[in-house]
């Protein structure tokens, strides 16, 4: 038994032209578009024929553009910029540079709580939360097999790095974290590094939509040089493995992603050429 | 050179001066001096003249060893903000591009438009849509890269080079993988492009060059060996090139034909041996068995 043909009917094509339908019943009418040529040849008689041209146009797009992650969906909900995430999601479907990009991070950690020296050095924790940010770019930088293509485009290369390495530490912080607690030989610097370096990272981005490049990087690294040394010699590393002073740079960046959101979400540049 | 000198009524788009590239110590461009205005040039030459490394010198790609590079008006060697405003003037296709496996068309094309700074998201895909339309991939856009073909694929990478009507346009071998078909389409896409900007196109098709080509350039061995009209390049293989029965004594090249007859590009044509109209591949071999051998010795 086959179900009997329905078409849409004038009142709903003209709701559906102007945008009254709620998602599910315009998902649905965009369906039934698909797959019914009657109702896409009745279309000009009930709609403006630019109209129908800009819904086709939407239709298509709605169609051909990638189904978003559920991530996804939460962080386009949220209004985080959809440039944004297009450039998250290409990166995480770029596998290996990704893979490398998670694995270098979670190395970093483990080294630095491995390693007797030289962390016990407030110079070492001066440059730690930069070592796996560099990681998370060279790994892009030597295995991206589209680098060729992406060196001579005119976004922000920082920018991009920034973006890849804060999805990839916000991936790699809980993994270390799950590590660390069920192997409590490694003691608590082996994430010592990432939650700085994340919330480093997102500092940058946060100031990269006010200042330019080189000054958002230098303004951060200089806060973060000075406030390592504010905490004198030796005690730096010690006091940076603290749990008050993780519980801290979590805090921090949970704060930083909040202000990147406020303040992509008001201002959204013009794009094009 | 100011800006206003480069993009001035003469509206070079892209301008090399002395410029060269070495790679650890081994020359693969030397200094060469090219002004590009409005038009198709074509680049040809040999495999290691240089070809590749001066599209991606001028696609600020890599930087030059030496020289000033004007692309758009704006000396991309000289600031990173002037390097950045070219980038956004120019589609750059590389000879071979390695697509991400799990991307789909629609998204491969998304990416890079983000990447040339389309951040309005409805205004990017339209301009996704129209790039796919352009190289007839509109219905092909839900699939993932890697069910495509080859040739679907080639014109994938070709649809992001051509993203926001850019003034100049470098491409790296476009047409390999495609059919004939595909590529006259192709040949409308650039023509229509380089009535307001410059199409720059390394390839090793001569009937490419001879279809579409306002200029060429060629490259041998990191120099610039000839660089003129295509008329002028077919002039220089006038009354030098010869179709008959037997191979003609001295001849650069030669090879026997559909028709039966050994058509023969230099040498001392016998009696049986008639000069016939030469083309672009005749006048480019002439001109690179004439450097490779100047005495004339196949």
């Amino acid at each position: 038994m086959t179900a009997e043909p329905w078409h849409l009917n004038t009142a709903v094509w003209q709701r559906y032209a102007a945008g009254e339908l709620d998602a599910v019943a315009e998902a649905s009418v965009e369906t039934h578009l698909t797959s019914c040529a009657v109702c896409r040849s009745s279309a000009p008689e009930t709609i403006e024929s630019t109209e129908v041209a800009i819904l086709w146009e939407g239709v298509a797009t709605a169609i051909a553009r990638p189904r978003p992650t559920r991530i996804g969906r939460v962080a386009t909900r949220v209004g985080l910029p959809d440039d944004d995430l297009v450039v998250v999601r290409a990166s995480t479907a770029l596998y290996l540079p990704w893979v490398i990009s998670v694995s270098a991070a979670l190395v970093c950690a483990a080294l630095a709580a491995v390693l007797p020296e030289p962390h016990g050095s407030s110079s070492f924790v001066v440059i730690a939360p930069l070592i796996p940010v560099l990681a998370v770019a060279a790994a892009y930088d030597t295995t991206d097999p589209l680098r060729e293509l992406v060196a001579p485009t005119p976004l922000s290369k920082l920018r991009i790095a920034l973006l890849r390495a804060s999805v990839a530490l916000a991936a790699a912080v809980p993994v270390t974290l799950a590590v660390g607690l069920l192997l409590p030989g490694l003691g608590g610097l082996a994430f010592a590094w990432l939650l700085p370096s994340l919330a480093l990272t997102l500092a940058s981005l946060l100031l990269l939509t006010r200042l330019t490049a080189p000054m958002a990087t230098a303004t951060v690294a200089g806060g973060w040089v000075v406030g390592v040394l504010a905490i004198t010699g030796d005690e730096a590393p010690v006091a940076l493995g603290s749990t008050a002073v993780q519980s801290t740079f979590l805090g921090v960046a949970v704060v930083l992603c909040l202000l990147l959101w406020l303040r992509t979400s008001s201002t959204r540049l013009q794009g094009g050429y | 050179m100011t800006r206003s000198e480069v993009a001035g009524p003469t509206r070079q788009i892209a301008v090399l001066q002395g410029v060269s590239k070495t790679f650890r110590r081994t020359p693969a461009l030397h200094p060469v001096d090219l002004a590009m205005t409005p038009g198709v040039v074509g680049l040809l030459g040999p495999n290691g003249a240089g070809k590749t490394t001066m599209l991606r010198l001028l696609a600020t790609a890599i930087p030059p060893t030496s020289g000033r590079i004007h692309v758009a008006g704006y000396h991309v060697t000289g600031s990173m903000a002037d390097r950045v405003a070219a980038r956004r003037r120019l589609g750059y296709l590389p000879q071979e591009v390695v697509f991400p496996r799990g991307m789909t068309a629609f998204g491969f094309l998304d990416y890079i438009a983000v990447l040339k700074e389309w951040k309005r998201t409805d205004q990017r895909h339209r301009e996704v849509r129209r790039v796919l339309q352009l190289v007839h991939l509109d219905d092909q856009s839900t699939k993932r890269v890697s069910a495509l073909s080859g040739g679907q694929r080639r014109r994938l990478a070709i649809a992001q080079a051509l993203m926001g009507d850019p003034q100049l346009v470098i491409l790296d071998e476009p047409t390999t993988g495609l059919d004939p078909e595909q590529r006259a389409s192709l040949r409308g896409i650039l023509s229509g492009l380089a009535r307001t900007g410059t199409v720059l196109l390394a390839t090793h098709q001569t009937e490419d060059v001879a279809a579409l080509c306002d200029r060429v350039v060629v490259l041998d061995a990191g120099r610039v060996r000839f660089d003129g009209t295509v008329a002028e390049l077919i002039e220089l293989a006038r009354g030098q090139v010869y179709v008959g029965a037997q191979e003609v004594p001295g001849a650069f090249s030669s090879w026997r034909t559909g028709t039966g007859l050994v058509r023969s590009v230099g040498g001392t044509p016998g009696a049986d041996a008639q000069p016939v109209e030469p083309s672009v591949e005749d006048a480019y071999l002439l001109l690179r068995m004439q450097q490779t051998h100047p005495a004339g010795a196949t």
